[in-house]
């Protein structure tokens, strides 16, 4: 007769006895980051090489979720770095207590909108926010050019975005675009109709950047926003038909930053990888091998490739204070009031039958 | 059935059980509760009054008990059927095809609905076939609003029935059957009067995970609801938007209802006599008889469960083809390894699998013992607070795996023995007891249907020829409940082995799981290998159910048959 339970007893001890950490007198420093693996393992191998006496762990997440977890570990933090986020989200931890101030040698090497009140985070990576299209489906010269051509009939049912709730890059988007009509008008009014706008055009808002990049390549949509390293990457690596637009009216510029963790004891290996992976030679790595802009304007165009040092970006100025103020009202009120309220979205299709 | 016990060794098992249920689950729910109604550090109702007064979050509840009650009226149609078909009767392929018909109840996470996406979604598989075979200038249909959300719970969730019922049938007492037939009762009332309401407890305790787990269903509304307001989704948004107070009241909303149908429930099952009396088990199964009717019967069975595969079988299509490439066509135009290959180059490669493994079963065990315990509690019809009991037990089911993360989170951020509060955010175990307490329900149904089930003269029976409690125990009530255990363990350990959603909040450097390994490489566009780590998943769980279940098989043939 068989016995599963004692056969789960003991699987269960080899396990466990078979996981257990090995010491070896290392310091760990823990990484809290949305970079991804193949940045983080390539970063970690090279600071180990340089300072064999620490062990770098590090955890891959979205950075609200960073955000989430240090307010959850507040009372026993867990990591050293918080290493990438857009700057509101290191404000926001910086006036919630979470990080410790520090400056960097290179911070005059950035411009202001990189440095952190109160030295809390300093700026990385610098993100322009496009129009980007299926490749295989569109010319250059027939793709929209500016913003406003999005709102154009013809893009009906062709516009496939991400949700901007859990989207940063759809976030700012949104709300630069409100923050352009208030300047003309003073109220979000203008900003809202737009949106109302662009809905109508939109067929489908996906949950994840995955999903989207799926839909666009099998066609189910031409055009979408997205932001201008992730289709360079994705151009480079899986030759998907994808391809993008610097609207030359502007476009949004999100910084991402790197900022210490608040810990009872600094650790001076924080610093360490911090001054590490913000140096030169890393953020031309970091450009060459994972399409990532640099923030410090002392780094020499030829040493970057050549999408970054020939692509001028036209930045379009954002109010950051009001857009922090108000963005969440904003965005509550394009949840209730906008989305799926033009006649193409999901609730008029067809198919979606009794959608609603 | 009913063994009672003394008193002393009953309070030996209530002081625990109910100590558990207290503190790792009604201590942080009551904490939500608390928090909803405090505002400006006074007691409001006002967050309530913005809930009910929102058209738009009255559609979401409404959406929610649609969708919920449709979802365990479209399981049971098709988990209960299946459930008779491979238990019933025997065929060849019967086994394997019987083990393979669990496997939806875990689609690997992120990937696996994604697999849906490419199966059924407006540039899938059979959509685009159809479009051809038609020749449709549009796709015929699109995967989208509550009819997809159905057709994926349903997809996903019969798997409760079938398990459930499964299990009583194996437990089914043929001669109550037979003796109803020979009596002179017609096959339609026998199944009626006598198979059914034995099957109650296994279909009441299905329905109410069904229920509980639609209500709390986060993924098929988020990607496949086109928009369509539920309540998981309205907790999830208003707390990525910053506005925690309408998370917590919607929270408390979703789990009210549960709750509600869980009592309605219990009510219905109180009415019920449906408690098999007999001389143990002597499950049968039919040989069928004819050769037309032995493959009629293999083709619907195996037919039904490779339809329900055809998910996992979308997935080992992506985890090979190349990415990148599968665009226009139907099928996938180039395929490759490399997949497979960049998982096993990556020096890490076998740390979440082994992380995962070590998890579930330390979660399981924990299970295991505590349904057992609770179980025996539950069938106690004397026991004071046996209602409270099932109530608790079955709580974390009502909740979002977010809201548990959160809750634990919240509560076990600090020590403080006096809040009978202990810091463990940060370390290894919040994740495993995670998993504890969001499979309690799982469990404890599974083992209480057993339970309900037993013949309580069996241990009389022992008792009196002198066998001790614990030997009875030992040699006559666990041999006999173990389909059941089995079943609900099984279900426990596969779940917590792909677990995500409460995963996410909490795991640690120590602690990473295979799905959020799966999130990484989806991050970085790997789509492929995500793919790829969602077929190794499958394959262990396919592991788990063909083992178990072929156990299970042996070991519950009664001697001399």
């Amino acid at each position: 007769m068989a016995r599963p339970l004692p056969a789960i007893a003991i699987a269960a001890i080899l396990l466990l006895a078979a996981c257990s950490p090995a010491e070896d007198g290392r310091v760990s420093l823990v990484v809290y980051s949305p970079h991804g693996k193949e940045l983080l393992s390539d970063h970690e191998s090279r600071f180990e090489a340089r300072y064999p006496r620490v062990d770098v762990k590090w955890l891959d997440m979205g950075s609200q979720d960073v955000l989430d977890r240090l307010r959850s570990e507040k009372n026993n933090p867990q990591a050293d770095i918080w290493w990438g986020a857009p700057s509101d989200l290191f404000e926001q931890a910086g006036e919630e207590a979470l990080l410790l101030p520090y400056r960097p040698t290179w911070a005059e090497a950035v411009p202001a909108e990189a440095r952190g009140s109160g030295d809390f985070w300093y700026g990385t990576y610098k993100t322009p926010e496009v129009i980007a299209y299926n490749s295989a489906l569109l010319k250059p010269e027939e793709a929209p050019a500016e913003w406003d051509d999005l709102l154009d009939p013809k893009w009906k049912r062709k516009i496939i975005l991400r949700d901007p709730l859990a989207s940063g890059t759809m976030r700012t988007i949104f709300c630069a675009m409100i923050l352009r009509e208030m300047e003309k008008t003073g109220s979000p009014e203008g900003g809202y109709r737009w949106l109302r706008g662009l809905d109508a055009n939109t067929k489908d808002y996906v949950p994840n950047l995955t999903i989207l990049s799926q839909k666009l390549a099998r066609r189910e949509g031409w055009v979408t926003l997205w932001n201008m390293p992730d289709i360079e990457l994705q151009r480079a690596r899986y030759d998907y038909p994808l391809a993008y637009v610097l609207p030359a009216g502007g476009v949004p510029v999100v910084m991402d930053g790197i900022a210490l963790v608040a810990r009872s004891e600094p650790r001076p290996a924080a610093r360490e990888f911090y001054e590490f992976v913000t140096s030169g030679p890393s953020l031309v790595r970091a450009a060459r091998e994972f399409f990532r802009i640099p923030a410090r304007n002392d780094i020499s165009p030829s040493e970057l490739p050549s999408w970054i040092g020939q692509t001028p970006i036209p930045v379009m100025p954002l109010d950051r204070d009001l857009l922090r103020q108000r963005s969440r009202e904003w965005m509550r009120y394009w949840d209730e009031h906008i989305r799926h309220k033009g006649d193409s979205g999901p609730a008029a299709a067809p198919s979606g039958g009794m959608g609603r | 059935m009913r063994i009672s016990l003394n008193p002393r060794s009953a309070l030996l098992l209530v002081l625990p059980v109910f100590g558990l249920l207290l503190w790792l689950v009604l201590y942080p729910n009551l904490f939500v509760l608390w928090r909803s109604l405090v505002g400006d550090d006074r007691f409001t109702l006002d967050h309530y009054a913005a809930f009910l007064s929102s058209p738009s979050q009255m559609e979401a509840l409404g959406n929610s008990l649609f969708i919920s009650l449709g979802s365990v009226l479209l399981s049971a149609l098709i988990g209960v059927p299946l459930a008779f078909v491979f238990h019933r009767f025997d065929f060849p392929g019967r086994r394997i095809f019987a083990a393979l018909a669990s496997l939806p109840v875990l689609l690997p996470p992120l990937v696996g609905v994604i697999a849906f996406l490419f199966l059924y979604g407006e540039s899938g598989i059979l959509t685009r076939s159809l479009q051809v075979l038609l020749g449709l200038s549009e796709p015929p249909f699109s995967l989208r609003g509550i009819p997809a959300i159905l057709w994926v719970h349903a997809y996903t969730m019969y798997v409760y029935f079938y398990l459930f019922v499964s299990a009583a049938l194996k437990r089914l007492d043929e001669s109550l059957r037979e003796a109803s037939l020979s009596l002179g009762a017609s096959r339609t009332r026998t199944f009626l009067r006598v198979t059914l309401p034995v099957l109650t407890p296994a279909m009441v305790g299905a329905a109410l995970l069904t229920f509980m787990t639609s209500m709390a269903s986060f993924s098929a509304p988020y990607i496949f609801g086109g928009g369509v307001r539920v309540l998981s989704l309205q907790i999830y948004n208003s707390k990525l938007n910053g506005d925690l107070e309408m998370a917590l009241v919607e929270t408390v909303v979703l789990t009210l209802v549960s709750l509600l149908f869980l009592i309605l429930l219990q009510r219905y099952e109180a009415t019920g006599k449906y408690r098999a009396v007999g001389k143990g088990a002597s499950p049968s199964l039919r040989p069928l008889r004819g050769k037309g009717l032995r493959l009629g019967m293999a083709v619907l069975g195996i037919s039904a469960v490779l339809f329900l595969l055809l998910p996992h079988f979308t997935l080992v299509l992506i985890s090979f083809s190349q990415d990148g490439t599968w665009t226009t066509q139907i099928l996938p135009p180039r395929y490759t390894a490399a997949n497979y290959g960049r998982l096993l180059a990556d020096d890490r490669f076998l740390e979440p699998i082994l992380n995962s493994l070590k998890m579930a079963t330390l979660a399981t065990a924990a299970n295991l013992a505590f349904a057992l315990a609770a179980g025996w509690l539950l069938i106690q019809r004397k026991l004071r607070g046996r209602r409270l009991l099932s109530a608790l037990t079955l709580l974390p089911w009502a909740l979002p795996g977010t809201v548990v993360a959160l809750n634990l989170a919240t509560t076990f951020s600090i020590s403080d023995p006096l809040q009978a509060r202990v810091l463990l955010v940060g370390t290894f175990w919040i994740l495993p007891l995670a998993y504890f307490i969001r499979n309690i329900p799982l469990v404890v149904r599974a083992v209480q249907a057993g339970f309900e089930q037993l013949d309580p003269n069996l241990h009389w029976a022992a008792r009196s020829l002198g066998a001790s409690w614990f030997y009875s125990l030992r040699r006559i009530l666990l041999p006999l409940l173990l389909p059941a255990a089995a079943a609900g363990s099984m279900l426990a350990f596969v779940t917590a082995l792909g677990e995500f959603v409460s995963s996410i909040v909490i795991y640690t450097v120590d602690s990473r799981p295979i799905s959020v390994e799966i999130l990484s490489q989806l991050r970085q566009f790997n789509f492929g290998s995500a793919a790829a780590y969602g077929v190794l998943l499958i394959l262990m769980i396919a592991a788990v159910f063909l083992l178990f279940g072929r156990t299970l098989d042996e070991r519950h043939r009664p001697a001399g048959q």
